[in-house]
């Protein structure tokens, strides 16, 4: 049971960082730790194809793709003078949240247990489901990666242009 | 996913990857890459075709005839493209990188989709395609091009919900999304549902009617060689691909009889609507964007009986299509780069500057509709004695006529453009590089040869 108030906590408190985090690469990593937690989830509760999913997909290939484009507009983020003063009061829901959260949802994940239907996968190491079964997925997200780093460049080599252009397109 | 064929996927995109590093110090190092690439691929799948038909030996053919034409195919139509657009004079707002890279990409995953034995990992490399194409079409420069990016990002990409939704009831019903335990498990109402959401995400990636809406203006609005890549084969194994192997699956089933009335509907529908379509077009790649909805209509039709015939002829009717509609799209990218136009009323008497483009059209035309003894003959006559045998009579017919239709319209495309007296403003047109000729003569020389010599690429066929 701590472990799962443990994952949850960390899912809440990566979700609520992500949200007032002022520099956009800590919100893209706390998004990241958010995805690992919710797929240590869904591995707990043998939900293994979507822990798979969830992992591969959002921790992985999200993050790289939002790094990047982060990356690229770096230099406009200084200049951002926003004013996060009113986003203080999202630690303050956060532990209302975990003092709620901490009565009702024990009883909640063990009624969810009852529909874990995938069991006897639940055994086999994560990194084997990987590997053997959903080996083919990895050149899959090798080519959606390079495919996405590329798509960046591309058009945000365009926008260069139309800028240095004077806005024409 | 079928371990012999995993090079041909592999090392497009490994060359991909390699290019950013290699093309620092110049931009024709990365010509050379995705050329050599794509011209090694296919000299190695055209050998172990050629080898075969020339031999006629079909007895120690052990590879998946299916998933090797359409690597074929692929590589062929890449080439095309790649080696189309070294000497195109590239406009130089494209970063050729990326662009050479995307289009590797795209021939990758391509090349995997075609050798993927289950659904999930179909879709992974479906969304890949269309991520390449969705930034391939805003190549060009001009607001066309981007308007075209957005509604093709808008269309298609709903499609893609839809296919994830069919694929996760697949999972919820069986446990798996493999080929052969769909094949050999029983079928039930859950199956049918989820096929035919998958089969409607498809149809819209096609771009098969009453789909169609994105197609002409994405066609119009991408950049020429892009229009071609589009068109002549990544719409196709982007979507109409899967349809024929859920064709496949569902080979003589109880479940491919109930989808068989949808699919004969929309095929039957994209055909007429394609062809009374294109008559009424005015410029020339939307007239040919028409035409291709119209082509999809047929294998459609022909992958809807269910029947062996039925879908080896769609696949060859795929095929063709990729051939002969790279050629119209690149010449009438060879068209707009001479003349500055692709609109057919601007348009007259351009044989007598472009005789190459002019009788590689004309080749081109009469295998799309269907005149002996050219390729597209072949596919056709397939295809309407498919229907014909599953009892599809009046489709049949339909198909025949709009086949005459066809020969109509592209009649009066050849005659608007090409045939009559040149007008004084043309008369400074030449025709277009020889470089830029190879890819459409060695294409239609193809369309010829495979028309010609059909009884020696029947067997290979048979083995689909």
């Amino acid at each position: 049971m701590v472990l799962y108030l443990l994952i949850y906590f960390i899912i809440i408190l990566s979700a609520t960082i992500s949200v007032i985090a002022k520099k956009l690469i800590n919100s893209a990593i706390m998004l990241a730790v958010l995805s690992i937690g919710v797929s240590i989830l869904l591995f707990i509760y043998g939900a293994v194809w979507a822990a798979v999913f969830e992992l591969s997909v959002c921790a992985g290939l999200i993050t790289v793709l939002f790094i990047s484009a982060v990356s690229l507009v770096k230099n406009d983020e200084e200049s951002l003078s926003e004013n996060r003063v009113k986003y203080i009061v999202f630690p303050f829901i956060l532990i209302a949240i975990i003092i709620i959260s901490s009565i009702f949802v024990p009883e909640y994940f063990l009624e969810l247990q009852k529909f874990s239907t995938y069991n006897t996968e639940k055994e086999k190491p994560i990194g084997e489901f990987i590997w053997i079964y959903r080996g083919v997925d990895i050149i899959g997200q090798l080519t959606l990666l390079a495919s996405s780093v590329f798509i960046i460049k591309h058009i945000f080599f365009k926008n260069k242009n139309i800028k240095e252009n004077g806005g024409d397109i | 996913m079928v371990t012999d064929f995993l090079s041909y996927s592999l090392i497009p995109l490994f060359s991909a990857l390699a290019i950013p590093f290699i093309s620092r110090k110049s931009q024709r190092i990365t010509e050379i890459l995705a050329n050599v690439t794509l011209l090694s691929g296919l000299i190695n799948v055209g050998y172990i075709i050629g080898y075969h038909i020339v031999k006629m030996d079909f007895l120690s053919f052990t590879y998946d005839a299916f998933a090797l034409l359409m690597i074929f195919t692929i590589y062929l139509v890449g080439l095309s493209i790649v080696f189309f657009s070294t000497y195109y004079d590239i406009e130089k707002d494209v970063n050729l990188t990326s662009y050479y890279s995307l289009i590797l990409i795209s021939v990758s995953a391509m090349t995997s989709l075609v050798i993927a034995r289950d659904f999930f990992t179909l879709y992974i490399f479906m969304e890949a395609i269309s991520v390449c194409s969705f930034a391939l079409i805003t190549s060009s420069s001009n607001k066309n091009s981007i308007e075209a990016a957005i509604k093709y990002f808008f269309l298609t990409f709903p499609a893609s919900a839809l296919i994830i939704f069919g694929i996760s009831i697949l999972m919820l019903n069986y446990g798996g999304f493999d080929f052969d335990t769909i094949k050999l498990t029983n079928i039930n109402f859950l199956t049918v549902i989820s096929l035919s959401f998958i089969i409607i995400g498809f149809l819209i990636k096609g771009g098969i009617a009453p789909f169609h809406f994105w197609t002409p203006d994405v066609y119009e609005g991408s950049y020429s060689p892009i229009s071609a890549f589009l068109a002549g084969i990544v719409t196709k194994i982007g979507g109409i691909y899967a349809i024929i192997k859920i064709s496949q699956i569902l080979l003589n089933t109880d479940a491919g009889f109930r989808i068989s009335k949808l699919l004969l509907f929309t095929g039957m529908l994209s055909v007429l609507l394609g062809a009374f379509g294109a008559i009424v077009q005015k410029d020339f790649k939307r007239m040919l964007a028409y035409s291709s909805i119209s082509q999809m209509g047929y294998i459609i039709l022909a992958s809807a009986t269910f029947s062996p015939l039925g879908i080896f002829a769609a696949v060859f009717h795929l095929v063709n299509h990729a051939t002969f509609k790279t050629v119209l799209f690149l010449n009438s990218a060879c068209v707009e780069k001479e003349t500055g136009t692709t609109n057919m009323d601007e348009l007259k008497g351009l044989e007598h500057r472009m005789p190459y483009t002019s009788w590689t059209s004309i080749i081109s035309l009469f295998s799309t509709a269907g005149l002996p003894p050219l390729s597209g003959f072949w596919s056709k006559l397939l295809i309407i004695i498919a229907l014909w045998q599953a009892g599809n009579k009046y489709y049949a017919v339909i198909a025949l006529v709009s086949s005459i239709i066809t020969f109509a319209y592209f009649m009066i495309m050849q005659k608007k453009i090409f045939f009559g007296k040149l007008p004084e403003k043309l008369n400074n047109i030449k025709e277009a590089r020889t470089p830029l000729l190879i890819p459409v003569v060695v294409i239609s020389v193809l369309i010829i040869v495979i028309g010609v010599f059909f009884n020696r690429v029947y067997p290979l066929l048979e083995k689909i």
